[in-house]
């Protein structure tokens, strides 16, 4: 055997078999026969109720249980983000390999190979040996061409695809199986003549084609059923070119090629016979360049080419017609339109109209083609026929019918009238002019005949004088023509003169107003022509030109006429003049005033200075200091800067402008304000007199207040202290001392400022005292009520007190001035002012406390009229006899049982105490805002407390009480205002 | 009094944002700044042309630029109302500050940058403090009556010119604004060097030399045509020529004593307004001019004129 040992063996050997020994062993049972995978562990199982067997007996666990995964992750070694689960993850080792589901191995990808299915099922490129059209040293397809592969296809393909062919079909119109076989047939003998006779250039492939379609047809043959509505792709088959023949070779014969082996096609390129071998040649081949390849029958197959089943080119008998008959000449050829170019909606047109042939016209012998579309201007010369027959249609328009051509002459022989001068010569008119009017003539004659027949008159008398009247009514008529011929020329006549005279006068004058008076618009010519100017020139030329009849009246009036017409009737020129300028003159002025140099306007600096206060930040940026230490005035506060926009703020400002309400405490005194008038307070008499209230508006009370009560006031207690000194912080800073305040006041009752303003009093000592206070008694306490203002609120009112105070201040003047409402307090006003003088007595003792000599008041001094004005104010009385009106009111509806028993209040005591309590609160201030209804009532009232002067003080006291007790549930805000009043009081004790 | 030198073109910059709105310096004159129709503002190196970084964040056009004393930062003013404060490094808009009620039409640093200055068509001048991340101005003057024009400061005044043909000095230290009215709108405002007058270019095409402490009218220059444009002015270094723009392609120097014309520059022969310039901050030799697109480096070097011989 030593043949074997150089031969390689594959495959395990069969065991030997020994010559004696009878395989006696059973082969292996169909069940006995386990499949193991190549780690000897069962594959199948349960071949009835399984399959696979994966994993740990099916499961994802193993021997030692299922371990589920592990997560780590430190600071150090951050875990990476979650992997992405892959199908192999799942997947056994076996299915990754060779076999499995999922083979793993390097592979070209789809689109790199789009060769042949037997190459892809083998998995290895085979380089195409045969190429007919081989050009270059290395035969078979070119290397590179091999190895770039174009992933792409071409447009081309790319459009065919679109349109929904696929590759190995045809392009064309679907075809029907019929249609089809004779395609494939006659290309079939088109290639086969190409082979053998034509250009070369048929593949093996195409050979196959071809070979398939044979098949094809010969399959078909049985089923020749045909069925149109079935169509197919057309056959894919090379078009073929035919190149003209061009040396005297034999067919198909192509002979050695002369040029050298490395170069390209002579043909192509016979300039350059040693070229570089160009790989890529095959890439963009020509398809007309010849091929060089050295092939041909006679020289038979070369060793590179694959078919080498068809060496001697035999020619195949089938390839032949046997018969003439063979193909039965087509009834119709059906027009192949393709189906796809068909739009929805559309079908077919089997009739073929298309191919019917149009029908001659007989075309008339003059017949001229134009163009129609062209279209032609009016002002090219017409062609002469056209212009002939148009002028020839429009004669008549251009002459006229001929109408007006005849004279009359010839008209009335048209008319056959008969004509006075050519009687004469034509003493009857021919018969066959007028044959009708002839017969008519006659039917007259025979009228009169049988007229005078019947009345038996003679007809040959009838017929003269009959004619003769025709005849002079011919004359007669004639005349007349002539005359009124006659007439239209006079009036023509005349027409051409005026208007000749109206053309020749509108140049000068353009119109006539005195037309009616020749003689007048004569003269009115001339006036206009002459164009006097002076009044003198006018009548002197007027009274050349007037003739004498004219009185001196209408000679005057004539002028005045001539004068004002002038003036009206100016012609349009002139009129027209004043209010049109040229273009000319404008562009000349503009010129003008362009040129003339612009006068020089002295510019004049003006300088003013203003406070102007920088922010602080903006002062800190610069690092300057802030101007005054930052104490200067803060401009006023703009919306702007906050931050939100509230309706309130709109409320609060429409009732009252902040500005309004500037509170001097906050003002610092160093400061010299702008304004000094309005801000510096005026210095008053040290201790005014409560009554003695400043005739202004309320917020000018309040500025003065604090200011005046200064000097005299020694604070006495801690909350007196904090209040005096917090009158020169911002209320920002007042918190806390309004909180000392206010925190007191929830432990106690509210006490009233005064007597008047009406709060209920919770002690009987209290209220003893605010009485006493008010009656104007020596008050037990020794507070007077000037001193209370210390304490009082300066802060403006917000809010609904806003609102609510806003209407008196509003009030006050008008009492000033309209004072009816409150009619019977007007008696009482000396007695009012004499009372305050009372009270001033009264109140000496704290005077002399709080006197301070007039040169130690700090400020400026007030002007003495405005001090003097202040004791008698009487706008201050009006408040205080609101008040009182009030007050008493109240009495009356409260107490109206007792009052007509009751001892009446002394006036002049209650007056008083009203006084007093005004001067001190606001709130009465408020119940003064009564109805004019309730003043009324008070009147009455008043009237009858006048009567009852000795009245005792402890009864109104009562009544008082009472009074206060309902006003407090009744007006209860003004109370609740009222308490911190109350409560400063309180504590000053 | 320095001698005369006529200026040449040095660089002709095509800044490539639309139309030039303002052309300025920054605070040592080593850079320029040009503001563009385009809402971009650019920064450029004068001497060589380059551009170097694009600052693009405005909603409307940029209508006047300023950067800061240590040229860190920039800060724009624009149409849309709004002022942007500029990292120059990053290019990245650092704040955007909105309060103006109308197109912001000038902008300023105070000296040491921290406070922004600017004034706008809603007839307010606001001061904006830059340090802080406060959104809303420090302060606002609210005196003016039309457009604020220009917004000056040194150490202790803002300066602000108006269309109201008025000036307002708002004097820090003081605490007092100073209103010279001069009657015509004025469409800008220079300050010398020493800080003792003001040039204000007005629309009657005269340019006004005012004393800041008097507020007297010193001098006039006259010669060039504003028309109804924002032309600016400016006093050149040394403090003893006034430049100013004209509507009809050429800019104007004028000796500051004697009034007269030194030179007219013509920027360029196909007309276009010369609405901007900006006098280099220490340098006298060196002017830009802006004019419609383009942006030109004037010079009185005579070495580069034969260069570019």
């Amino acid at each position: 055997m030593d043949d074997e040992e150089s031969l390689h063996r594959f495959g395990t050997p069969l065991p030997t078999l020994e010559k004696d020994v009878v395989p006696a062993k059973k082969p292996l049972a169909i069940e006995d026969q386990i499949v193991k995978d190549e780690n000897g562990k069962r594959r199948f199982h349960g071949a009835f109720t399984g399959g696979f067997s994966a994993g740990f007996w099916n499961t994802v666990g193993s021997l030692e249980g299922w371990t589920p995964q592990t997560f780590k992750s430190s600071r150090a070694e951050k875990a990476t983000p979650r992997m992405q689960q892959r199908p192999e993850d799942f997947m056994d080792k076996e299915d990754l390999g060779e076999f499995g589901i999922a083979p793993q191995g390097i592979r070209t990808r789809e689109e790199f190979s789009k060769e042949s299915e037997e190459e892809q099922r083998t998995g290895q490129r085979k380089r195409k040996l045969m190429q007919p059209e081989q050009v270059g040293p290395i035969p078979g397809v070119p290397v590179l061409e091999h190895l770039l592969r174009p992933v792409r296809d071409k447009v081309a393909m790319r459009i065919l695809k679109s349109m929904g062919w696929k590759p190995g079909q045809g392009v064309g119109p679907r075809q029907t199986k019929k249609e089809k076989r004779q395609a494939s047939a006659r290309n079939k003998r088109e290639q086969y003549l190409l082979e053998h006779y034509g250009a070369e250039g048929l593949s093996s492939l195409e050979q196959q084609q071809v070979a398939a379609a044979e098949e094809g047809r010969a399959d078909d043959n049985d089923d020749d059923e045909e069925d149109e509505d079935i169509t197919f792709a057309p056959d894919d088959y090379e078009p073929i070119f035919y190149t003209p023949k061009e040396n005297r070779f034999g067919m198909s014969y192509s002979g050695l090629s002369r040029d050298p082996i490395l170069s390209k096609s002579s043909t192509a390129h016979p300039a350059a016979p040693m070229q570089h071998i160009n790989l890529f040649g095959q890439l963009e081949t020509q398809p007309k360049q010849k091929p060089l390849s050295i092939r041909g029958q006679a020289f038979g197959v070369g060793a590179f080419e694959e078919e080498d089943d068809d060496i001697y080119a035999r020619d195949d008998m089938t390839r032949y017609d046997f018969s003439l008959a063979d193909k039965k000449p087509k009834q119709k050829k059906i027009q192949h339109v393709q189906q796809r170019n068909v739009i929805d909606g559309f079908s077919e047109d089997k009739s073929g109209a298309a191919l019917q042939k149009p029908y001659a016209i007989d075309l008339p012998r003059d017949f001229k083609p134009r163009n129609w579309l062209q279209r032609r201007t009016r002002f090219e010369p017409m062609d002469r026929e056209r212009t002939k027959k148009l002028e020839a249609r429009n004669e008549y328009k251009r002459t006229g019918l001929g109408r007006h051509d005849l004279n009359p002459e010839q008209r009335a022989q048209l008319l056959g009238e008969q004509k006075s001068q050519k009687k004469d010569q034509q003493p009857e008119q021919p018969p066959s002019r007028n044959p009708f009017k002839e017969r008519n003539k006659l039917l007259d004659l025979i009228n009169a005949k049988s007229e005078g027949f019947t009345k038996g008159g003679l007809i040959v008398d009838e017929v003269l004088p009959q004619a003769e009247a025709a005849a002079e009514t011919q004359t007669t008529a004639t005349a007349m023509a002539k005359q009124v011929k006659d007439a239209n020329a006079t009036i023509q006549e005349k027409a051409v003169r005026k208007t000749k005279d109206l053309a020749s006068a509108t140049p000068s004058a353009g119109f006539k107003p005195f037309l009616a008076d020749e003689a007048k618009q004569l003269r009115y010519d001339k006036f206009l022509e002459a164009q006097l100017k002076t009044d003198a020139e006018i009548t002197e030329f007027l009274a050349n030109m007037q003739p004498v009849t004219l009185s001196l009246w209408d000679r005057e009036m004539e002028k005045k006429e001539f004068i004002q017409a002038a003036k009206i009737y100016r012609p349009l020129n002139g009129l027209m003049y004043d209010r049109f300028v040229s273009e000319a003159t404008v562009q000349a002025e503009q010129i003008k005033e362009q040129q003339k140099p612009p006068e020089e306007r002295k510019v004049v600096m003006e300088r003013t200075k203003a406070m102007w206060k920088p922010a602080s930040l903006l002062c800190k940026r610069y690092n300057i200091a802030e101007p005054f230490g930052g104490s200067m005035l803060e401009p006023p506060k703009e919306l702007k800067g906050r931050p939100k926009i509230s309706i309130f703020d709109y409320l609060e400002t429409s009732i009252n402008s902040k500005a309004d309400f500037q509170t001097p405490s906050i003002r610092p005194k160093h400061m010299e304000k702008p304004k000094p008038a309005v801000l510096v307070p005026p210095p008053l008499a040290p201790l005014p007199p409560p009554d003695a209230v400043v005739p202004e508006p309320e917020k000018e009370k309040k500025v003065e207040e604090p200011t005046t009560v200064k000097p005299s006031f020694v604070p006495r207690t801690p909350l007196e202290q904090a209040v005096d000194e917090s009158r020169e912080k911002p209320i920002s800073e007042k918190k806390d001392l309004f909180r000392s305040i206010f925190e007191d006041s929830d432990e106690e009752d509210p006490v009233p400022v005064a007597a008047p303003a009406i709060t209920s009093l919770s002690t009987p000592q209290e209220q003893l005292a605010a009485i006493n206070e008010a009656l104007g008694l020596p008050s037990t306490s020794g507070v007077s009520a000037s001193s209370l203002n210390v304490l009082r609120n300066n802060s403006p009112p917000r809010g609904i007190f806003a609102a609510l105070f806003k209407p008196i201040e509003e009030l006050k003047p008008k009492e000033a001035t309209a004072p009816p409402k409150f009619a019977p307090i007007e008696g009482n006003k000396l007695k009012i002012a004499y009372k305050s003088r009372e009270e001033r007595l009264r109140n000496d003792k704290e005077l002399a406390m709080a006197e301070v000599p007039v040169e130690d008041i700090y400020g400026p001094k007030l002007p003495e009229k405005g001090a003097a004005a202040k004791t008698h104010a009487p706008e201050a009385d009006h408040v205080e006899v609101g008040i009182e009106a009030k007050l008493q009111h109240l009495w009356q509806k409260h107490a109206p049982k007792k009052r007509s028993a009751e001892k009446w209040v002394e006036k002049k005591a209650l007056s008083t105490d009203d006084s007093d309590s005004d001067s001190s609160s606001d709130t009465s201030s408020s119940c003064s805002t009564s109805s004019p209804a309730k003043a009324k009532r008070t009147k009455v009232s008043k009237s009858k407390k006048s009567s009852h002067r000795s009245a005792s003080s402890k009864k109104s006291k009562k009544s008082e009480k009472k009074s206060k007790k309902k006003s407090k549930s009744k007006s209860k805000k003004s109370s609740d205002r009222s308490k911190p009043k109350a409560k400063k009081k309180k504590s000053k004790h | 009094m320095p001698a005369f030198a006529n200026y040449h073109c040095k660089t002709t910059i095509d800044c490539q944002q639309g139309a030039v709105r303002a052309v300025r310096y920054n605070v040592d004159g080593s850079y320029c700044l040009s503001c563009g129709s385009d809402k971009k503002v650019k920064l450029w190196n004068p001497a060589t042309g380059l551009l170097l970084k694009t600052y693009g964040g405005h909603a409307d056009e940029v209508t006047d630029v300023a950067g800061s004393c240590d040229s860190s930062y920039i800060v724009s003013s624009s149409l849309d109302k709004s002022i942007i404060y500029w990292d120059v490094s990053t290019g990245a808009p650092v704040r955007r500050l909105r309060c103006h009620a109308g197109g912001v039409r000038c902008v300023c640093f105070n000296e040491d940058s921290s406070i922004a200055i600017s004034g706008g068509r809603d007839n307010v001048v606001m001061c904006w403090d830059i340090r802080t991340r406060r959104l809303d101005p420090v302060q606002v003057m609210k005196d003016a009556r039309d457009c604020i024009t220009t917004v000056l400061t040194n150490e202790n005044k803002i300066y602000a010119a108006s269309l109201d043909g008025c000036i307002r000095h708002y004097d820090i230290r003081v605490g007092e604004m100073i209103c010279d009215k001069v009657g015509e709108p004025i469409t800008y405002l220079a300050r010398t060097q020493d800080e003792q007058c003001l040039v204000a270019g007005c629309q009657d095409s005269v340019v006004r030399l005012i004393d800041c402490e008097t507020g007297g009218l010193l001098s006039e220059y006259k010669g060039h045509q504003a028309d109804d444009y924002h032309i600016e002015c400016g006093i050149l270094a040394n403090d003893a020529h006034i430049v100013a723009g004209s509507s009809a392609g050429d800019a104007y120097i004028w000796d500051l004593l004697e009034g007269k014309v030194l030179q007219r520059i013509r920027i360029s022969d196909n007309g276009g307004v010369v609405h901007s310039l900006a006098t280099h901050p220490s340098r006298s030799e060196e002017l830009l001019f802006a004019r419609r697109r383009d942006m030109y480096v004037f010079t009185t070097d005579l070495q580069i004129e034969e260069e570019q011989l």
